[in-house]
């Protein structure tokens, strides 16, 4: 690992003059670089077959230029239960390797996968620009299985602009992707498919003229995120949006979405991860008298402590007597946000704004910096927090996080939300001021 | 959830904790039971589960051989290997 813990495995020579720099974090494929998933379990494995996103990005000219540090599985807070180490700002704040590396401008942008909103809250606080595509337009093969059914490959960078081009390489469908959404839909979050839908009048290719502000989740947060969120509004007013606020049992839905968002993570991650015995992946113990020993000390030795409870709580709400109110009754509540979500958007076509759609404003995290002493003393704060990305996560919607504030659209309105991030004041836009 | 749960649940799942993780694992549930009692309230009578966030059908790809990865490519991403075959550790007496 480099010293400075951002890359796990670093490719110097691999770069071009010229050609756009890409960091991909842990969770994705590389035959020439180690895939770790940020555990001690992967430590070191070579992949044999690179991840679909890799070969789009070789093959539209981007240089690789290594491996981010990522949290275990990518699911923690802000990387904090990484094996290779934390990464901790000069200030003590916690950071990710991330943020670091596009603020370093040691990369043009990163590609990883958003299992739990870590990505988004750390563009928020970096104000810098992350997309969480809508799901199924960019394929996840070969990228390390976490929680499936809510995750999605996703993009940082610095600009909007940079976030889209990246984007427009990434889209497409993938037959190797069971997920993964026909091509004549995959090819609407692209530039290209959105300019070409927008002149056919298609609904998803409108402009957002219409904000809902999730007020809940906005008194959730501390002042200086409340600060933002208001700067925002205000921003998006002054170009002529309209301003509204979520209808109050759709705030009632997101607080407990992340409740059902934990449950459904935690029992997929559960069994994503039980693949993970210390014989044919990765870490395997070196003392053992029978088969159970071997499988037990390998993974107790291996997983750190988050994945541990996040591997017992998954395996205990789909067990006999809790399967009913826990992941079935998750996969209602579910359906119930999802639906939440398709009513907001269409009551702010009808409040007069039918020619744009409309989307969701709320914080991306609760606070503008975090220190180490603050996971330390809440191991558990990646399943309290989500509660800003678990609405996003657990319905695969698109979201942009710029500068503490986070957008939520329509599926397939990735390229009006980046533009409508786009006039967001300069420093919650994540540009240059 | 009881320690004799909590182990129960290590044991299914290949996992042993000390005994101070057990306490704090303890702590961590009986958090998550509150969670569900804030579920429960929610009423989701007449509500059908949404295993998928996006409408989708299975798709299988034709029935054909294939071979990805060439036998030399699979024995090297093992510790070792021994006359083609992957050797494992010892699991039987």
């Amino acid at each position: 690992m480099s010293e400075n813990t951002l890359f796990i495995t670093e490719n110097p020579c691999n770069r071009t003059a010229g050609r756009p720099v890409i960091g991909l974090d842990d969770l994705i494929l590389t035959q020439d670089a180690a895939t770790s998933a940020g555990s001690k379990m992967l430590a070191g494995f070579k992949s044999l077959f690179e991840a679909r996103v890799v070969e789009r990005l070789r093959e539209a000219g981007y240089d690789i230029a290594g491996k981010a540090n990522i949290g275990e599985f990518g699911f923690d807070f802000l990387g904090e239960s990484s094996y290779f180490g934390p990464v901790v700002d000069a200030d003590g704040h916690l950071a990710t390797a991330t943020a670091k590396l596009l603020m370093d401008s040691s990369v043009d942008a990163v590609v990883g996968l958003e299992v739990n909103g870590a990505q988004a809250r750390s563009a928020a606080l970096a104000g810098q620009v992350h997309l969480k595509p809508t799901y199924g337009c960019v394929s996840r093969f070969g990228t390390v299985a976490v929680a499936c059914s809510g995750e999605t490959v996703d993009i940082t960078a610095r600009s909007t602009e940079d976030v889209q081009q990246v984007l427009d390489v990434l889209a497409g469908h993938d037959d190797a992707d069971g997920t993964s959404l026909p091509a004549r839909e995959c090819v609407r979050v692209t530039a290209a498919g959105f300019a070409e839908a927008a002149g056919a009048g298609e609904a998803f290719a409108a402009p957002i003229t219409h904000v809902k502000v999730a007020r809940g989740l906005m008194d959730a947060a501390d002042a200086d995120t409340k600060q933002l969120m208001e700067a925002a509004i205000q921003a998006l007013s002054s170009e002529g949006v309209d301003i509204t606020d979520m209808a109050s049992e759709t705030d009632a839905l997101f607080a407990v979405a992340n409740l059902a968002w934990n449950i459904l993570m935690c029992a997929e991650l559960c069994n994503n991860v039980n693949r993970f015995e210390g014989m044919k992946y990765g870490y395997h113990t070196e003392k053992y008298q029978t088969i159970d020993e071997l499988y037990t000390k390998s993974r107790t030795e291996a997983f750190g402590y988050l994945t541990k409870a996040a591997i017992l709580y998954g395996s205990e709400v789909l067990a006999t007597g809790n399967y009913e109110r826990c992941y079935d009754k998750s996969l209602r509540i579910r359906r119930l946000v999802s639906e939440a979500f398709s009513n907001e958007f269409a009551r702010g076509a009808s409040a007069g704004n039918t020619a744009g759609q409309t989307a969701i404003l709320l914080p991306a995290c609760a606070k503008r910096a975090y220190s180490l002493a603050d996971v330390e003393a809440n191991p558990y704060l990646a399943f309290e927090e989500n509660r800003f990305t678990a609405p996003a996560a657990i319905t695969g919607l698109p979201a942009v996080t710029a500068g503490g504030v986070q957008l939520i659209g329509s599926a397939f309105s990735d390229v009006a939300l980046l533009r409508l991030a786009n006039i967001l004041p300069a420093d919650c836009a994540g540009k240059e001021a | 959830m009881d320690r004799d749960a909590l182990l129960g649940l290590e044991r299914l799942n290949q996992l042993a904790l000390t005994p101070e993780e057990q306490d704090e694992m303890l702590a961590f549930f009986a958090a998550r039971e509150t969670d569900w009692e804030s579920l429960a309230q929610v009423d989701t009578a007449n509500v059908e589960r949404m295993v998928h966030v996006r409408p989708m059908v299975n798709v299988l790809r034709e029935d054909v051989p294939a071979q990805p990865f060439s036998r030399e490519d699979l024995l090297a991403q093992a510790p070792e290997s021994m006359d083609g075959y992957w050797q494992v550790p010892r699991v039987l007496q």
